[in-house]
């Protein structure tokens, strides 16, 4: 599995795309800004809906509103977020594959979407029930809480991918080298 | 004069703290971006429903009143965050136009919100001419994205 990771990084790495990002400073500059801009469009909305959930914004408007409204904007900022994710994938792959942060990253990220996910259908089967109340059910609010620690998670995972802490080939703990899915020089 | 703060922050208690383990200024770094996220999402909640792009069907009123609180939460975020990690890199800052820029747009931004934006919403926003609404806004975004973005780009430059 890893192997095989590591041979499409490694064939990803030698394509001229790859290298151009890679090898162009503004190109590759701008992306990474661009995905950190666009934080305060898909985590911005996000982070919205999620304390309406709490009770502790926009607690005068409808639940069901401020989700429905801000999810189209949201959900432009995650494609953004996506489309720039990967081309920094892109221009590093090698390192990005034996990341352990990027594999971390990746969990929350599917685990922040089952969460998402799960949370949307018993928002819409219920809302009318505590639609107008300030504060959600408990089903609602551990939900949204649950959603900003995950996206806490992948902030963090996220900046921490750049630090070299871990890389393969470093001095590390076996777990760690197993967990980044380092490959063996044969 | 200037230079010699910078040294002297650097040299503080809280520079050798941020310098002292590499995780440190990483994690503080990323306390920074959800501030971002809050501060840059409760701005664009409100500008984007002055711009009549989202929340139309909310008062534009209630949606600056409540998302303001927010911003609040999210500018004292970057402040607490963003000082120590000024202490960590002081001197570098001191010689990064980036950094000069993102100052000079901070200071402008803060003061635009607090002493222009906010008293001006305050009042009923059918008793101002949407061209100054739609005005505040544009200026907003744009002065919050010039310090969001030239923040990023202090850390390209060193």
């Amino acid at each position: 599995m890893n192997s095989a990771l590591l041979q499409f990084a490694e064939w990803l790495a030698a394509s001229s795309f790859s290298v151009g990002l890679h090898e162009s400073f503004y190109l590759y500059n701008w992306i990474e800004t661009t995905h950190v801009m666009t934080l305060m469009l898909s985590l911005g909305m996000l982070a919205v809906i999620d304390l309406r959930m709490l009770g502790v914004a926009f607690a005068n408007v409808p639940a069901s509103k401020i989700a429905e409204r801000l999810d189209k904007p949201m959900l432009i900022g995650f494609t953004i977020m996506f489309i720039t994710g990967v081309l920094l994938f892109t221009a590093i792959p090698v390192r990005t594959t034996q990341s352990i942060w990027f594999r971390l990253k990746m969990l929350l990220l599917i685990a922040a979407a089952i969460n998402a996910w799960l949370f949307r259908g018993y928002m819409l089967a219920a809302k009318n029930s505590w639609d107008l109340e300030a504060v959600a059910p408990r089903r609602a609010r551990v939900a949204a809480g649950l959603s900003l620690a995950l996206w806490a998670g992948v902030i963090v995972t996220g900046r921490f991918i750049a630090y070299d802490w871990f890389d393969c080939g470093g001095d590390n703990p076996a777990f760690i080298d197993w967990a980044a899915g380092c490959v063996v020089a044969e | 004069m200037l230079l010699s703060f910078f040294e002297w922050l650097e040299a503080s208690p809280l520079g050798v703290f941020m310098k002292d383990l590499p995780a440190t200024f990483a994690i503080v770094e990323a306390v920074h971006l959800m501030g971002l996220a809050l501060l840059g999402g409760t701005v664009l909640a409100q500008d984007l429903r002055l711009l009549n792009v989202i929340l139309k069907d909310v008062p534009s009123n209630v949606v600056t009143e409540q998302a303001h609180r927010w911003f609040k939460v999210g500018l004292w975020t970057l402040l607490l965050t963003g000082v120590p990690m000024l202490a960590g890199v002081a001197t570098k800052c001191y010689h990064n136009p980036f950094y000069w820029t993102k100052m000079i747009a901070l200071a402008i931004g803060i003061l635009f919100v607090f002493t222009l934006k906010q008293p001006l919403l305050r009042s009923d926003h059918a008793s101002l001419k949407p061209a100054t609404l739609k005005l505040m806004a544009v200026a907003s975004m744009s002065v919050w994205f010039l310090v969001a973005a030239s923040g990023r780009w202090i850390g390209f430059s060193g």
